[in-house]
């Protein structure tokens, strides 16, 4: 085959065609030091819009402070939480944030064992989102507690109180799962953050420097380093993989292993997983819609990306979908009295509304994502993707409080109402949530730069027919 | 003994380096009195140096077993100590032990890793070290440790392969 040399694309015949591949050109054009300045500078750019977000965000994460401690002076009676709804809206958004933590794993870990390389400029908004997650998630255990102060009691240790960690509890077992995967995930970010950091720290002065510094640990970038970093990151990508899903699995389990009607389920394990990667993509992909347009990542964050997470949130709505249906037409056929009961609430009792926008918000999505236009329009891919949230809300409550309503005891069947204290708890999450990432990528390069350069190193651009592509060569 | 220098010298692209590299090797310099610094991670091979054997497997694999045996402390010893008997269920049973056993072990496989590549790479070192900034703006530097004696040949290999800001490496504090 003859060598074709790379030139510029024409642009009057292909024209459809022809911005994408000019992105990537532009990019593969960039000198080093222009991409990491192109990463770096809106990184310092902090306008007034920015200090307005974080103010509106810090007023409501410390008004969710005030109600936690309100809850704490006076007791869990101020939640709306009660016979029989004992688990109401806090452990329905703990599931939520679990859910959403997956995406992190799912982008960085599997994408990097598949060696897909449009994962390179989101993997890490994608771990990050992971390890923000996690810490909302892992507040809900302590808040559901009521007397946070006796939280050690789970630690397992010698103790004058002869008292020992029941390990046959699934609240138990989700507390080691959640923590072991926050430390997986929050290693994972810092790990591939070195080289980065060592970046930042030659780039920059004052209480920047000191910070990026310190979290370069040194790094100079010999080849030694650079082979002992992928070699861990290859043993980390591998590693959290089963963590991922287990993790989801066991808060499944805390369900599941119940005799509760709909929850004693055993399908209910990979439902949820499904479930938490349907929603943590879907999450991820509103994220960076919205970073890259405050921060003018466009250079990094292209259509290509958002298409190839468009598909990827698409197939996860499928199966979420088969998986929904599999244990629903289980429930149903069995037509127990009490599952009958709350199939009927749910399908044309009060919990209607709640279940026809479960259904709908989650599976209009997957229609929309069949076009490519959806997928490649940021507005329209926002749009999408938050809708995906608020049915994959909408199920958790559905599943945890609606659920719970309904029992084998008829007279012992009751409604749940949250109470302000409740709400402004969920706040203060998706507030602290939203807080955290904001200030991460104003202090933390939110695309990384060193595997941009390194998926740089692997493309070419050839020309096939009247096509320029770019080609990647098998490197890693 | 004999006098040696120390040199660094930065490259353009990688293929002036790889070239100039072999070359230093036929001078009788050898790979471990060389280090590559890059700002990118190139491909094994692609620099013509040998690939480092690594601890870092072995030390995942003690850092798990390590604590798959705290799991197994933890979820089948321990029950029999603080005997807690519900459900009708055993003190120990097959699936929460496997559970508590398996998140150990991924925790500990997951700890190990992370402190096993600091330790590999030496990590954290923050004393001065030869670097150059202008590695992070995509040069490659190589840092050199050879005779004395060799000096203008390493010099002359080092400027035909189109190296820049040849000269003794400063130590920058990391």
């Amino acid at each position: 085959m003859s060598e074709v040399q790379p030139t510029q694309p024409e642009q009057d015949n292909h024209p459809d065609q022809m911005p994408e591949f000019e992105e990537r050109l532009l990019l593969a054009e960039r000198k080093d030091w222009e991409i990491n300045e192109a990463v770096l500078q809106p990184m310092f750019k902090t306008g007034r819009g920015f200090w307005i977000l974080v103010a509106i965000l810090s007023a409501i994460v410390l008004w969710g402070f005030y109600a936690w401690g309100y809850l704490i002076y006076w007791g869990m009676g101020t939640a709306g939480i009660n016979r029989p709804v004992y688990w109401g809206l806090f452990i329905t958004t703990f599931v939520f944030w679990v859910g959403i933590s997956h995406a992190g794993t799912m982008i960085s870990a599997v994408l990097r064992l598949l060696k897909a390389d449009w994962r390179r400029p989101i993997t890490r908004g994608a771990e990050a989102m992971t390890a923000f997650a996690l810490m909302m998630a892992g507040l809900y255990p302590l808040i559901h507690l009521g007397r946070v102060w006796k939280f050690y009691w789970m630690i397992p240790y010698p103790n004058n109180r002869f008292m020992w960690p029941n390990f046959q509890s699934p609240l138990m077992w989700d507390m080691v799962a959640i923590f072991t995967y926050l430390i997986g995930s929050s290693l994972y970010l810092y790990l591939a953050l070195i080289p980065d950091m060592a970046m930042a720290r030659d780039y920059t002065e004052g209480w920047r420097y000191k910070l990026y510094r310190v979290l370069a640990l040194g790094w100079r970038g010999t080849e030694a380093e650079w082979h002992k970093l992928h070699r861990a990151l290859g043993i980390f990508s591998v590693a959290i993989i089963p963590i991922f899903l287990s993790v989801h699995s066991i808060v499944s389990w805390d369900f599941a292993v119940t005799i509760q009607p709909r929850w004693h389920s055993t399908i209910f394990a990979p439902y949820f997983v499904i479930g938490a990667v349907y929603s943590g993509l879907s999450a991820l992909a509103s994220i960076l819609i919205i970073v890259r347009r405050s921060m003018r990542l466009q250079e990094f964050l292209r259509s290509e990306h958002f298409d190839s997470l468009g598909k990827l949130v698409m197939v996860a709505g499928m199966a979420w979908v088969y998986f929904w249906f599999a244990g629903f037409i289980v429930e149903w056929y069995g037509n127990e009295p009490i599952v009958r009961e709350l199939i009927h609430e749910e399908v044309s009792g009060p919990l209607a509304p709640f279940f026809y926008l479960q259904m709908g918000a989650n599976i209009i999505p997957i229609i929309l994502l069949v076009f490519k236009r959806v997928r490649t329009t940021p507005v329209l891919l926002l749009g999408t993707t938050l809708l995906v949230n608020v049915g994959m809300f909408t199920e958790r409550a559905l599943i945890v409080i609606g659920s719970l309503q309904r029992n084998d005891l008829p007279f012992n069947w009751g409604t749940y109402r949250p109470s302000w204290v409740e709400i402004s708890i969920v706040a203060m999450t998706f507030a602290g949530f939203a807080l955290l990432y904001t200030l991460f990528s104003r202090i933390i390069p939110f695309v990384p730069v060193w595997e941009i350069k390194e998926g740089r190193l692997r493309y070419t651009l050839r020309r096939i027919g009247r096509l320029l592509v770019p080609t990647a060569a098998e490197i890693e | 003994m004999d006098k040696t220098n120390n040199l660094i010298a930065l490259f353009h692209e990688s293929t002036d380096t790889a070239e100039a590299i072999d070359e230093l090797h036929t001078l009788g310099i050898d790979d471990e009195k060389m280090v590559v610094i890059t700002g990118v991670p190139y491909p094994h091979g692609a620099l013509g140096r040998q690939v480092e054997w690594l601890t870092l497997p072995y030390i995942v694999a003690v850092g798990a077993l390590a604590g798959f045996l705290f799991g197994l402390f933890l979820a089948v010893i321990t029950p029999h100590l603080y005997r807690l008997d519900i459900g009708g269920h055993p003190p120990v049973g097959f699936p929460p032990a496997a559970i508590i056993i398996f998140v150990f072990t991924m925790m500990a496989t997951i700890v190990s890793t992370f402190l096993g590549v600091l330790w590999e790479m030496n990590f954290p070192r923050f004393g001065p070290a030869p670097y150059h900034k202008l590695v992070t703006a995509g040069h490659l530097a190589v840092l050199l440790e050879y005779p004395a004696t060799l000096d203008s040949q390493v010099r002359q290999v080092l400027e035909s392969h189109k190296a820049h800001h040849i000269g003794e490496p400063e130590r920058m504090a990391l």
